[in-house]
Parts: structure tokens; sequence; C-alpha cells
């Protein structure tokens, strides 16, 4: 239990010293931080109740979270758990471990792609991933995941809102409602995804709906098809200030007639805020800023448009950025998977690696905390022949920045890959390590809501410290 | 120095022995535990036995209790984790709620060093990390050595201190939302002099009282135009037009105002406005959140939303019209079209349940789709989190976890089905349902296993044969309805897709299959021009409603490759109670009832499901409570703000009512009044307190800034309902007529009001998102209206103001001059003349700018959204 009550002060020089580096002072100067602290920056007129307890609760490394989401559940024993028992038993079905998952499965189908040890811990990284492996020193891989759930829905659910049942808020909604928003002409929890859905998973449930994940197209690169009603077809910038001069001033009048009123007041800064954002948001979202060399190097995908982008976000004060790697769920190889990853690991390597040193040359490694991971793995047995089905209960997700460990490995499966055996770690794990960077315990952050108050971490989840710095 | 304790000689000497073979072993280096060491060398005649159990307790186990369990585990707290005490005697001996914890003399079957040593990933124990293994060893010794506790009991005698339950029946029984309402004596205030003046309603008796105990005075009456503006936006959700309102302040006939609540009452539009919001308990979508093979859209859904329009529309007693929505299927002379009501249950969300699960894992996601109505209704009908006593007891209402499966029961006890329209026979109705849920899933079935066959491809390719074939069988059986109800018929026979079956590869390892495409309904044909606008998992126009017929549902897990779903036709099923919601630990089996703190007699549901029996007993058993959640409802519709703040929660952790009297004496005489809707609008909006002007007053602001004791009305925003068409009606391009079917918002060409836009649980509209819409997902209490920049992105952008903007620019194209246009627009848009600064601003406006940049202007204004 955190008992010392830090200074706004404190917190912050605590904040900027971790991060030592220049250029963020703007970013983290204490107005963002007292705008942060009225828990949600956006003006409202309901008396919705705020977070019980002020947040960050204790000094946080991380400001910022980026998720990298492989849709459909990528091959842990293919990437990053390499198993030489596959090999030994190709084809056989041991009789020691109960295989068995939803869908009828033949014997272990060993993974093709050569594991080498990188970095100073000596992780375990495959051949599909070149560019992850040259960064690893920066990365804390978790083999030991597990999940309770096989199918898609309520396994991605559970991990974007911690339930299978797919009412909860989602993390970035959590996160927005305890820690509020830096940068008020940005939404605070964006999703990236090519097509601009993601199935509800940026819902904000009971949480005041201020707080839902915007969805953005990343399969675009034009602010103003990305984001609707960005901009003015019919009026340039002067024009739309004069007509805007013009709603304030009637706005004005009609207060002054009413009387003071905080949703009117509200109404009126909220529109001035719109204007601004307009801009604001044309330069955030517009990849096409940045240099050729720099576009080059996370590649030309939606996947890569994602990682580029969520890097200009994270610089601009979004909180939580998730990137969806869809469209659809690619990573879902009930066949075919060698010839699927081969050709689908290249440009996530790339983005995914150049996303980890892009921050880090930035100096916002330290204060971004990145996930990668699926909503579950895949089996060591062969589904089709050359397939793998769902696996929930052992597969792999890894982390990297914001107070983790980097150059390690953590937790294993047993010796088929199938089932974490050592420091299993639950997704309500996940989300109560995540949310520690952030400096928010995660049984403080709770919702009164249907008699009860809920947490993101539901009633589990314990903080893997072994894994923090 | 700890103090020692006597202890039995046996416990000695075990706790010597295993000490000596834990040294002897090595696994405690006698270094590392500088604490023995004095006694060692004290007690020198008998070095071992000198650590007793007693001492190792108080050095080693005791210490790590106190540092690391009591946090969560002590006698101290309301309710200690897992119902388990760890800092009195009693406590450690009887264990938690998983049972004891301890086994003496016995480590490896003892559930704490489980716990410890972290091996299982659902028992670990301290959750702030491992204790070190030194700490573990001395844990282990210690049981083995007979787990000895030294402590004394708390109290000779007295039973250890239970973990606090919630509340009991018994105390239940008195909470306040329990008790019977009747009408009550007007209060009496000091002021009668003014309180004959000021009051028109009952009501306002109540509402002066307070505020005089408070001293405050209620706002004067809110201005004529004011007066019509609110009430025309609170029962129909439109503005009155400039004529009207000139009219209506014209009026000079004392029962003007009565007039207008009574004409406003009388209007098609009051039920859009007032379905909407019952919409928002009911949890009105028309797909599922993920839409997926088991779980597709609804195309029906519709014809649910227009019952309760019209339902609305129509004053059914609220009683009946909740009944309805329950059971309408079981009441007499029932009127065919009236069962569209079992949408509310019919057209619920459930989750997708891909059928080579496992038992459990099916048999989770259905009772999640059972706990979403148990919730529903929970919180919806009877204002209780019923759904919190599904792992355990509710934690501080007196809901016990056998209520919520009684509950469970009845809705494990029915099967989501389309029902025809047609008025048939009701065996038959009920054939045809259940049919209608055994020929999907028999063609889910074969077309899964024949597009994914597995790893066992001629398992599934029999398995393929097998289900086309009772699908075939099932569907042929059918036959009959060809001549009779070719609607049926052509629907049953869309449903049963017989496989494209493949020929089987000889080598299983090369099979290459591609992901079947999931079995979707009956195609659905467009059947007029707007058909287009109605985007993906459309609504349909097929003659069908989306309903429930009672079934019991099994989970068949027999089969290792494919659990099935064995629905019975009525044959209800009574459901275990699963502790923890875990399907793979069920307890006793609980039969369906009411609610026991609820009930008076014995509650068992006698009816086919229970359906029947849940709705009765809401209004009989529980009677009272219903009348004051809905009063309570009510209320917040109409003043912005409820008065019990949680209008979903009456129990111990919900809100207490601002003004209780007033809610037992509105609730008592709302059921003398049968129920009805239109009575209490009447009672409410007659009032003097509900004609309030909303103006802030700083004595009011200073001391209720809340105004939680009503001396003014709130000024409100409108929601998006209203918003959206309002601008559109203030533009004159608003669509009256009811919209068939239910269409996309954001087609241009959709000019109908909101309540008849899609509202999809998986991809919720944006606009709808922007402006708060609840979510589809779960019955809202209230709605929270947010402030945000994007809101007013799409008010400053969007292609739908333009066009607004744009229709009233050429409606005010023949006005004379700019000074004429401005003055037509402000009384279409504001339905007012300008003031003479307004008319300034805007004329200096119009020197550069457009007529359709200026009426954009306007509609942008906060006025137009406000809500006074």
């Amino acid at each position: 239990m955190i008992t010392k009550k830090y200074s706004r002060r404190e917190l912050v020089s605590q904040l900027t010293g971790g991060l030592g580096a220049v250029g963020l002072a703007g970013m983290f100067s204490e107005d963002s931080w007292a705008a942060a602290a009225k828990a949600g920056a956006g003006a409202t007129q309901k008396q919705v109740p705020p977070p019980q307890v002020k947040f960050p609760n204790f000094p946080p490394k991380a400001k910022a979270n980026i998720v990298l989401f492989m849709v459909g559940g990528p091959s842990q024993l293919d990437m990053f758990d390499p198993k030489p028992a596959l090999l030994k038993y190709q084809g056989q079905r041991p009789s020691s471990v109960d295989l068995r998952t939803e869908r009828t499965t033949g014997g272990l189908l060993p993974s093709p792609f050569e594991f080498k040890q990188y970095g100073r811990g000596g992780v375990h990284v495959s051949s599909l991933l070149p560019n992850l492996a040259s960064v690893i020193d920066d990365i804390c891989v978790i083999k030991s995941m597990y999940t309770y759930n096989p199918t898609h829905t309520p396994a991605r659910s559970l991990f974007h809102t911690g339930n299978i049942a797919a009412t909860r808020p989602s993390w970035g909604s959590w996160i927005s409602y305890g820690l509020g928003s830096e940068n008020k002409d940005l939404p605070g929890f964006v999703i990236l995804s090519p097509g601009g859905g993601g199935g509800g998973f940026g819902r904000s449930g009971f949480l005041p709906a201020r707080h839902q994940g915007t969805f953005f197209d990343d399969s675009m690169v034009e602010p103003d098809k990305m984001i609707r009603y960005l901009q003015n077809k019919d009026l340039d910038k002067e024009k739309q200030r004069t007509q805007l001069d013009l709603i304030q001033a009637l706005n004005q009048e009609h207060e002054q007639s009413f009387g003071q009123d905080e949703y009117l007041e509200g109404r009126i800064q909220s529109m001035e805020t719109a204007y601004s954002m307009q801009f604001a948001a044309t330069d955030a979202f517009d990849i096409r800023k940045e240099s050729e060399a720099m576009r080059e190097s996370y590649g030309d995908t939606p996947f890569a448009h994602g990682c580029l982008l969520a890097r200009r976000l994270v610089e601009r004060g979004v909180r939580t950025v998730h990137v969806y790697y869809g469209p659809g769920q690619p990573w879902d190889d009930h066949s075919k998977i060698n010839k699927n990853l081969t050709e689908r690991c290249p440009d996530m390597d790339k983005a995914s690696a150049q996303l980890i040193r892009d921050l880090k040359q930035r100096g916002l490694l330290d204060s971004t905390i990145v996930t990668w991971g699926g909503e579950f793995g895949r089996t060591p047995v062969s589904e089709s022949g050359d397939g793998r089905d769902h696996n929930p209960y052992g597969f792999t997700m890894w982390m990297a920045g914001g107070g983790v460990k980097g150059g390690m490995a953590y937790g294993e499966t047993d010796e088929f890959g199938f089932k974490s055996v050592e420091k299993a770690v639950s997704i309500h794990d996940l989300h109560a390590t995540m949310l520690n960077q952030m400096g928010v315990d995660h049984k403080q952050l709770t919702y009164r809501y249907a008699g009860r108050d809920f947490r993101l971490t539901d009633v589990y989840g314990e903080v893997v410290r072994d894994i923090l710095t | 120095m700890p103090r020692l304790k006597p202890v039995l000689v046996r416990e000695l000497y075990a706790s010597a022995v295993a000490l000596r073979l834990d040294i002897m072993s090595g696994m405690v280096p006698l270094s590392a535990r500088p604490l023995w060491r004095p006694l060692l060398g004290l007690v020198a005649a008998i070095p071992l036995l000198a650590q007793a159990p007693s001492d190792l307790f108080e050095k080693e186990i005791r210490p790590v209790l106190i540092e690391k369990c009591y946090g969560c585990h002590s006698s101290k707290l309301k309710s200690p984790m897992g119902g388990l005490v760890l800092d009195t005697k009693a406590g450690l001996k009887r264990g938690g709620n998983g049972g004891p914890v301890l086994v003496a003399g016995d480590p490896k079957s003892s559930r704490l060093l489980k716990a410890l040593t972290y091996n299982e990933t659902d028992l670990r124990m301290p959750p702030t990390g491992k204790l070190g293994d030194d700490k573990i060893a001395a844990f282990e010794r210690w049981i083995a050595a007979g787990a000895v506790d030294p402590r004394e009991e708390v109290a000779a005698g007295a039973p250890a201190p239970a973990p606090k339950k919630g509340m009991d029946i018994e105390s239940g029984r008195k909470w306040w939302a329990f008790q019977p309402v009747s009408a009550l004596p007007q209060p009496k205030v000091r002021g009668t002099a003014f309180a004959k003046q000021w009051t028109k309603e009952k009501i306002d008796w109540f509402i002066l009282a307070k505020l005089e105990q408070n001293k405050l005075k209620p706002s004067p009456e809110a201005d004529r135009v004011t007066l019509i503006q609110r009430a025309s936006l609170d029962l129909t959700g439109l503005r009155p037009t400039y004529e009207e309102v000139q009219a209506f302040v014209a009026d000079k006939d004392p029962k003007a105002y009565d007039k207008l609540i009574d004409r406003l009452l009388a209007s098609p539009h009051y039920g859009e406005r007032w379905g909407r919001y019952w919409l928002d308990v009911a949890r009105y979508g028309e797909d599922n959140p993920t839409s997926e093979a088991t779980n597709p859209p609804y195309p029906f859904a519709w014809r649910y939303r227009d019952w309760v329009i019209e339902a609305v529309n129509h004053d059914v007693p609220y009683d009946k019209f909740v009944k309805m929505q329950l059971a309408a299927d079981y009441m007499p002379d029932t009127p065919r079209e009236d069962l569209r009501a079992l949408g509310y249950l019919g057209a619920g969300p459930i989750y997708h349940t891909d059928l080579r699960l496992s038992r459990d894992v099916i048999e989770t996601l259905v009772t999640d789709g059972w706990d979403e109505r148990v919730d529903a209704v929970g919180r919806g009908l009877l204002g209780l989190s019923v759904g919190c006593a599904r792992c355990h007891d509710h934690k501080f209402d007196p809901i016990l976890s056998k209520d919520y499966y009684a509950l469970a029961g009845v809705f494990a006890s029915v099967v989501q089905a389309p029902r025809p329209l047609a008025n048939v026979d009701k065996d038959l109705d009920k054939q045809f349902m259940l049919t209608t849920q055994k020929l999907f899933f028999l063609s889910y079935l074969a077309n899964l296993l024949n597009g994914e066959p597995g790893s066992k491809p001629e398992e599934a390719a029999k398995k393929v044969t097998y289900y086309t074939k009772e699908m075939e069988k099932l569907r042929d059986s059918m036959l009959f309805l060809k001549e009779s109800h070719p609607e049926m018929w052509t629907y049953l026979n869309g449903l049963a897709r017989v496989p494209v079956v493949k020929p089987l590869m000889p080598k299983t390892a090369e099979v290459v299959v591609k992901p079947a495409a999931a079995p979707m309904p009956p195609p659905v044909r467009p059947a007029n021009a707007a058909a287009a606008r109605r985007g993906r998992g459309g609504a349909s126009e097929l003659p069908f409603m989306h309903s429930v017929v009672d079934a019991g549902v099994w989970v068949d897990g027999s089969d290792a490759d494919l659990t099935v779903l064995d629905m019975r036709l009525d044959q209800p099923r009574d459901m275990n109670i699963l502790p923890h919601a875990n399907v793979a630990a069920p307890g006793a089996i609980v039969k369906r009832q009411f609610l026991t703190v609820l009930s008076t007699g014995d509650s068992t549901f006698t009816h086919g499901s229970g359906r029947i029996d849940l709705a009765d007993r809401i209004f009989s058993d529980s009677g009272p409570l219903a009348a004051r959640v809905m009063v309570n409802r009510v209320w917040a519709w109409h003043f912005g703000k409820p008065l019990v703040s949680t209008p979903s929660d009456f129990g111990t952790q919900g809100d207490k009512p601002s003004h209780p009297a007033l809610l037992d004496d509105l609730a008592a005489r709302f059921v003398q009044n049968g129920w009805s809707l239109k009575w209490l609008h009447r009672e409410i909006m007659l009032s003097a307190s509900y004609r309030q002007a909303s103006h802030p007053r700083a004595d009011g602001n200073a001391a209720d800034p809340t105004n939680k004791l009503l001396w003014r009305m709130n000024p409100r925003r409108l929601d998006v309902e209203a918003y959206r068409d309002n601008l559109l009606n203030l533009a004159g391009d608003l669509d009256e007529k009811p919209a068939p079917l239910s269409e996309e918002l954001d087609a241009a060409e959709n000019k109908h009001r909101t309540v008849y836009g899609r509202v999809s649980r998986g991809r919720l509209n944006t606009v709808l998102q922007l402006y708060d819409f609840p979510d589809p997902m779960m019955s809202a209490p209230q709605r929270d209206l947010t402030t945000s920049p994007l809101q007013q992105l799409f008010v400053m952008n969007s292609p739908f103001l333009k066009d607004r903007a744009d229709s009233l620019a050429k409606k005010v194209e023949s006005d004379a001059d700019n000074s004429a246009k401005v003055r037509d627009l402000y009384r279409r848009i504001l339905g007012r003349e300008p003031t003479g600064k307004e008319l300034d601003l805007a004329l200096t406006y119009l020197n550069k700018g457009t007529v359709g940049e200026f009426a954009q202007a306007i509609l942008a204004t906060n006025e137009v959204i406000f809500w006074p």
C-alpha cells in the first residue's frame, strides 16, 4: 500500500527526471498535470463520480501506453518459444500432456523457423523476426501468458476489458478515466485499425462516454479521411473563424439572458477546442509530415502507419494507443501457418522494432510502455496438417519501455509450449503491471456501478514485479 | 523474547523430528536462521526440541501472517477475502470459502502451502509476491509439525466472528424500498399563504416542505415561451413551431397549459419519445456485438421497437406493459401483434458459441447469456443488482446466490427464436420456433465441419453426413407448411443449408481448407428502395418477430470433439448453483422461484419456464418496489435528475431518495391510477415544481448547488434523438412518418426520427456515440450527458448540419432582404424574433457571409441544443 502522498511538483520532477530527456518539458508542464488531475479534461455538466483516489497514486514510470495487437492469436512457437521436443516427437501426441483444444488436432508440429539467442539475456527469437531480435535488449518476452477462453471474441474481450463478457470498459477507457488527458485537442484513447473497426473493444461500458476509444482507419494516411468531420469542406480557416465568432457572440448573448450555466460555458469552451483541434489533429494524424526516411523505416502497410502514428500521438500526450494488426483476424492460422507467417511477419517485425527504436531515440521509450501480443497463442499440435489451433493455456506476449526490464525472457511453458508452467502471468496480471507502470494501483482504480466497485482487473491481478526495473 | 506457550509433548516431538530432518537434509541451513541460535544455545539439553512448534509459529509464521496476510484476511475486515480469517485461531482452523487451508501434519495437502508455493495459476498467495524460499520452508515445517497455533481463542466458548455477510433476509424485508406504499397526507408547510398561491399539485407540497426546511423558495413560473418549448420537447422530443408558440402565448384560457399537455400526450410523437426512454432500460439493439455464426443479427428487432412505441402511445398500464415483454404468450386474449413485446427477451444480447469448444466453455457462454437476462430484469425492472449474486450471496443486499440461480433457471428454460406474425395454432407456433433453432444449429454444425474438418477429416465427414441428414429430416417434417404457410416453410427451408461436400483427399495432412463462411439467417431481400440505406445486418420485412419459446437448454458434452446444445420443448431447467460462476463445479439444484426477500409465501414458478410467474410476482410481491423504480425513472426523464440518484439500484449500495415521502406517495397513486404513465406525466407536468423557471439563483446556488431540493427546474441539453430530430425539423426536413424497418442514421436521405435509426451493439453509429447514447449491451439506468469537442466538430463540419443549413437557406430565399431572412430564420430555428443586437450581428455577418453559413451558425448555437 502506497501511503506517501506526493505533491504534484514532486511527481513532475520525478517523472521528468526519470525521462532524462530534453524537449519534453512542454508536455510535462505543471499545467498539463493540473489538467490531468481533473480526471478527464473534457467538460461535462453531469455529476459523474470522479475517481475516488487521485491518480497517479504513486510516481509513474510511463505516461502513455501502446498496444500492438495481433488479432487472431499469433504463434508463440514460431516466434519466441522454441521447443525442440516438437521435432523430437513430430507427428505424435504425447500422453503426458492433455493437448485437447476446441478443434480436432493432430500430432506435434515443429516450427521450421530457426531460433537464435540475442542480446544480453540470450533471449530466443526466431528467424521470422530479425528486427525485433536487434532491439531485444529493450524487450521483456513473457513466455508464460495464459487466458481463460479459447474463442476469439471472449478472449479478445478479456484482453481489452478484463472480462470475457463484452460489456466492461476497455483498458484505455479506464486509463482515460483515471489519469485524464494530456492533450485536450486529441482523444485520450485512440484505436488504429485498418477499416477503423474493432468489434466494440473501445467501449467505455459503464464509464462516462467521453472515455470511450476513438477508432481511426490506419489504412489511410489523410487525416480528414481518418477523422470524421475534421475539416470543413466549404470554409477556410479565416471564414470559419468569422462564423465561429458569430456563434460565440450569440452564445454569450444567450447566456447573459439565461444566467451563468456550466453546460453553456462548457459548450462555448468546447467549440473553441474543436476549432483548434481541427488543426492539431490534422497535424497529429498526418504521417506524411514525417520524412521519407522515417516513413521508410517503419514501412508502408496499415500496421506500419499505425505504429508511426502511435509514436506521433504519444508524443503529443495521447495516453493510450492500440494498433490492431488487421483487418479481420489475420493471425488466426488454422492452416498454412508457415507460409502465412513468412508473409505476414516482415512488416510486423519491421514496424514494431522501429517503433521501439524510434521511441528510444526520442527519449520516449522510458515513459511509454509498449505491449505486443494477441488474444491467445497457438497449439503445438497441428490442425489440418499445417495449421495450429487456438491455445489459451500458454503463449507469449512482450513488453518494452515504461520501466520494464529489457533483454529478458520471463516464465516458461511446458516442454511442448502448450501450457504455462512457470511464473504464469494472467491477463489480469498484465493489466495490473501496465497500470502500475502508469502510476496506478489497479485495486484502487474503481468505479461504482450496479451496486459494486468494478476494476479493470476484476478481483484478480498481481503486478509482475520481476520484470520491472 | 517471544513468550513460550505450553504445548503438547506430542507436537513438540513431531516438530523436533521434522526440524531435525530438515536440518539434516540441508534444507534449512542453521546459519540462515539467526533467531534460533540463542534458543539453541539456551536449552542445550534438548537442543532441537527448543524450537517448539509454538515458537516456530511466533517466530516464523505469525510475522508473515501479520505482514503479508492480515491486510485481506483479518477478522477486523467487513468481508475478508475468500472468507478467510487468519488473525484468529478459529479462523485459521476453519479456513475460507473454499474449505480448510490446513491439514495438520500434511503440508502437501494443505491449501495454504499450495498457495504459498505459487505452483498453481489461480491460487497464489500472497498476491504481492512469492515469499522467500526460507519462509515457505518454515510454513512447510510448521504444518508438518502439526500446525500448532498457540494463540488464545478470542473469547472462550464464543464463536469466532464469522466473516460479515450481506444483509440477511429478515432484515432485508425491512429495507425501505420493499415496504408497501400508500398515499400520504399532504405535508404541512409553515408559509401556508404562499403555499396556497404557489402549489398546483400534491407533488408541490412535498417539494415546498423540503425547500422550507432548507430556507429556500421555489423559482417563479417559467415564461410562456419556455413552458411550451419545455413541455413539447419533454413529451414529443420536438420544438413547437413559431406559430404554435405565438398561439400559446396569446391563449388567455386559464386551462391553456393543461390543454397543451393533453394535446402533446395525444400526439403520436409522444410514443416515439417515451418509447425510446424505455428502450434504454430494455437495452434495445438489433444485433449482437460480434454477430458471428451463432449469434447473428436480429433482423426483426424493429418490430419490438415499434411495439414499444405503440404501447406507450396507447398508455398500456405499466404492469401490463412489462408483463407482456416477459410473457405475452402466457397472457390470455393477447392479440397476435402484441407478441412483438417478447422482443425484450427475443433480441437480448447473446454470445457466439463455437460448438467445437469444450462443454465447460460453452456452458459458460450460455450462462453468460442467462446472466444478461437476470441483470436486465434485476436492475431494469426491480432496481436490484441481482447479478451480483451470481458468484456468491450478495455482499450487501439481501439477495442469495440461490435467488440468482432461481431466476437464471427461467432464462435457461427459454430459447430465442423468430415467431411468425401470422396467427397460427399455439402448438404449431412452438414447434416452428424450436425447429428454427434446431435447424439453425444442425446447419451450423454440418457446414462448420464440412468447411473446417480439422485433423480427423473422416470423422468430420461422417458427422457432416449425419447432421445434414438430421437437418433434412427435420426440415421435411415441416413440409406440411408449404401449402398453409408458405412464408414459414420458406424461412425454415432457408435455414437448412445443405453443405457442399468436397471429395475427401487421400492424405489428411494435405487437406487444404478454407474457413467456412458463417451460416447466416435466410437472405433478406430488400423489399423497397429504403433497403439500400439499411446497411449491413439490415432489418427484414419478412413476417416474423423475435421472440422466445419455452424450452430448457442443456449443454451436452458427451462427444469429446463437439458440444451440442440440447433444447427440450416445454421442459424447464432448474439450475445448479454455480459458486464463483464456475460451471465445472455445480452446487445444489434450485427451483425456479422469485427472490426470497420479496416473496410472500411459496413463490415457486409453475407455468412453463416461469416467465409469467416472474412477471406476476414483480407486480404482486414486489409491486411497491417496481412502482417506486418506474416512478423514479419517469421523474428523472421529466426533471433531468431522479429522486433516487441510482435509478437501477434501490439496494443498500444505491442512494436513498431525496424526497422519500414524495416518492412513496407518487408510487402509491401511480398504482391506484392503474399504472398509467399518462396519469403520471400530467401529475408531474401540471405541478408548479415542474413549471418553475430554470434560471440560476444566487441563494439556490449557494444552499443547494446540485438542485437536489428542486428550487428551480433543471436546465438540460437535448439528448441525441431530440437534437437530431430538431435539426431536421427546424430545417423543415423531418419526415414525421414512422420509418419502415430500421435505417442507417448516417444515410443522407434518412430524414426519419432518430428512434427509427438502426441500433447496433457491435458498431454503434458515430453520432449516437458522440452524444452519449448508452451501450445497448446493458440496461442503462440513465444517460451521462457530456460535452466534447468531437460533438462540436459534428456541428461545425458535418454534411448533416450543412444540409440542414442549405435547406433553410432555400426556404428563406424569396424573403425580401437580409433583415427579413434573418427574422425568418430566427422564427424557424429558435421560435422567436431576433433581438436588436442579434439582428445587428447577423447583418454584419451577412455583409460577407452567405445565408447558408449564417443559418448553420444559428443551428450551431447553444440555444438550439439547450433545454431550459
